[in-house]
């Protein structure tokens, strides 16, 4: 219990800058909203382009002329900096201790690794849990605003539904490979490079069908957004896979820092 | 001389990585530049169809995605974003290493002035930068040179390429300086990825709308592909503000390193 309640006292004034940088990353992209509903005609244009242009423009396969699809493009930019954010926060959790030459001071404390590793991950999923409703309620509340068609605040759940479990699958991988890799000070690096990669392959697969094999290797295509849009919610095949690659992780982060060769 | 040798080893995995990373980017997006120009012909003949009116709102730029270089154009941003993030990365670690893996003593007893330490880090690490940018540079003109449909102008394409390095002396700058202002920055990457993505989704909500002053807030607005690609030459008046970013931000990070308290090891 000490170890949770001193991590989340140590990672109280990033929260609270991530928190801030996401509100006014969906505050300013609400912002341009009203740019892209002002043309009448162009925006029919705009959804007839074939969706290798529509990708290359920046759009992904939405619709930026309607609330739920300008929505679903704002919500890759969201997407990306929530997992940055999880992935990092995973991996520090276990890698600051002994980049910071505290491992020893923590691990001659009478309590098993089990424990540490617990309250950790637990610290990190309040912090990822609390960026998630930030994110949620700023987006409801900016998109009634501006929007003036239906309300689309069930959708905006989905969402961010489909946003926690991305944020848990890049949290538990940065706490894997922090404790897995015989040297930690590069886990931060890899997980970082993975989020990369996975929003590079997310960004080419929108332009082709015939990557759609690379999707597997990008969470950012684990969830179909244009399915969120028009209505039809969430796959719960996906769900249940994306749940078994977290608790695999999980798993593999509990076996690994057991067996860690801590450096001091 | 042995700082800067000793610098360019530290670095020189990390450049690898990132020379492979941006070179295998460029060739996937190469790799569909052919089924793009299909999707393209198809919808610019619906295109012809519409007024002249909406033409010209959208039109332009569909009509140029079709050419190697307005392909490139498009697609080079996400690749100045790696660029970037390597950048800045390397600005703020280059300095704040030592103290982070508490070196600083080591390396500020030796007789060697705080200023060569500066000068020799970041040489170092523009030694670095424009290779990458060098061995990219000629992979992505060997890729586009095998996808080509028609030909396309060389020149234009370095210009176009040339503002890769120009974002990122921008960002190695800002990256060294936010980096000494920090007694002892315990990770860079939170700092550098959150600098970097949030002028990238700045410069992508800009694009949307006006191109007036708002193009000063994001350097990834600094240089638009358009406008090289249509004069063959730059905007001054934003390559005048990249000069005085990277001036400001090598000069502060002299200063500052010059005067910092720099804490030994407890």
């Amino acid at each position: 219990m000490n170890i949770f309640v001193r991590e989340l006292k140590a990672n109280r004034r990033a929260l609270m800058i991530w928190c801030i940088c996401l509100f006014s990353l969906v505050a300013s992209g609400m912002m341009k909203y009203t740019a892209y509903t002002a043309g009448g005609q162009s925006s029919q244009l705009l959804n007839g382009l074939p969706h290798s242009l529509k990708a290359l423009l920046g759009f992904g396969r939405f619709n930026p002329t309607t609330m739920p699809g300008y929505f679903a493009m704002l919500f890759l930019y969201v997407e990306i900096t929530v997992a940055i954010h999880a992935a990092l926060i995973g991996c520090d959790m276990i890698a600051k201790e002994e980049r910071d030459k505290t491992a020893e001071f923590l691990m001659t404390k009478p309590i098993g690794r089990s424990v540490v590793l617990s309250s950790k991950l637990a610290a990190a999923f309040v912090n990822i849990v609390i960026v998630n409703l930030i994110t949620l309620a700023s987006s409801v509340v900016l998109v009634r605003h501006y929007n003036k068609g239906s309300d689309i605040s069930r959708e905006i759940l989905l969402f961010m539904l489909s946003m926690l479990l991305v944020q848990l699958i890049f949290m538990t991988l940065g706490a894997a490979l922090a404790a897995g890799l015989s040297n930690s000070k590069s886990a931060g690096s890899m997980a970082i490079g993975i989020v990369l990669v996975g929003y590079v392959i997310s960004r080419i697969t929108d332009l082709t069908n015939r990557l759609n094999f690379l999707n597997v290797l990008s969470p950012f295509k684990y969830y179909s957004y244009t399915d969120i849009v028009n209505g039809r919610g969430l796959n719960m095949l996906i769900v249940l896979l994306s749940s078994l690659l977290i608790a695999g992780l999980v798993g593999w982060a509990y076996l690994s820092y057991q067996k860690r060769d801590v450096q001091i | 001389m042995n700082m800067y040798r000793h610098e360019l080893q530290s670095l020189r995995k990390a450049t690898v990585i990132w020379t492979v990373a941006m070179i295998a980017l460029a060739g996937l997006y190469f790799g569909i530049y052919s089924t793009v120009v299909k999707d393209a012909a198809g919808f610019t003949q619906i295109l012809n169809s519409y007024p002249a009116s909406v033409r010209a709102a959208l039109g332009v730029s569909i009509a140029n995605i079709t050419s190697m270089m307005g392909y490139y154009a498009i697609i080079y941003t996400l690749i100045a974003l790696c660029a970037a993030i390597q950048a800045m990365i390397y600005g703020t670690s280059i300095l704040s290493k030592e103290s982070r893996e508490r070196t600083a003593d080591f390396l500020l007893v030796k007789p060697v002035s705080r200023s060569a330490i500066v000068s020799a880090k970041l040489l170092a690490s523009l030694s670095m930068l424009v290779l990458t940018d060098v061995v990219y540079f000629l992979a992505a003109l060997v890729l586009a040179e095998l996808v080509k449909g028609a030909a396309f102008s060389v020149e234009g394409f370095l210009l176009l390429n040339l503002t890769i390095l120009f974002l990122q002396l921008i960002f190695l700058a800002i990256g060294l300086a936010i980096s000494v202002f920090f007694a002892r920055l315990k990770n860079v990457l939170p700092i550098s990825l959150g600098v970097v993505l949030g002028f990238y989704i700045l410069g992508a909500l800009i694009a949307t709308g006006d191109n007036g002053s708002a193009r000063y807030l994001s350097p990834f607005r600094y240089f638009d592909a358009q406008y090289i690609i249509a004069h063959s030459s730059y905007e001054l008046s934003y390559l005048w503000i990249s000069t005085a970013i990277v001036a400001v931000g090598v000069g502060l990070s002299y200063i500052v390193y010059g005067r910092k308290d720099v804490h030994s090891v407890s």
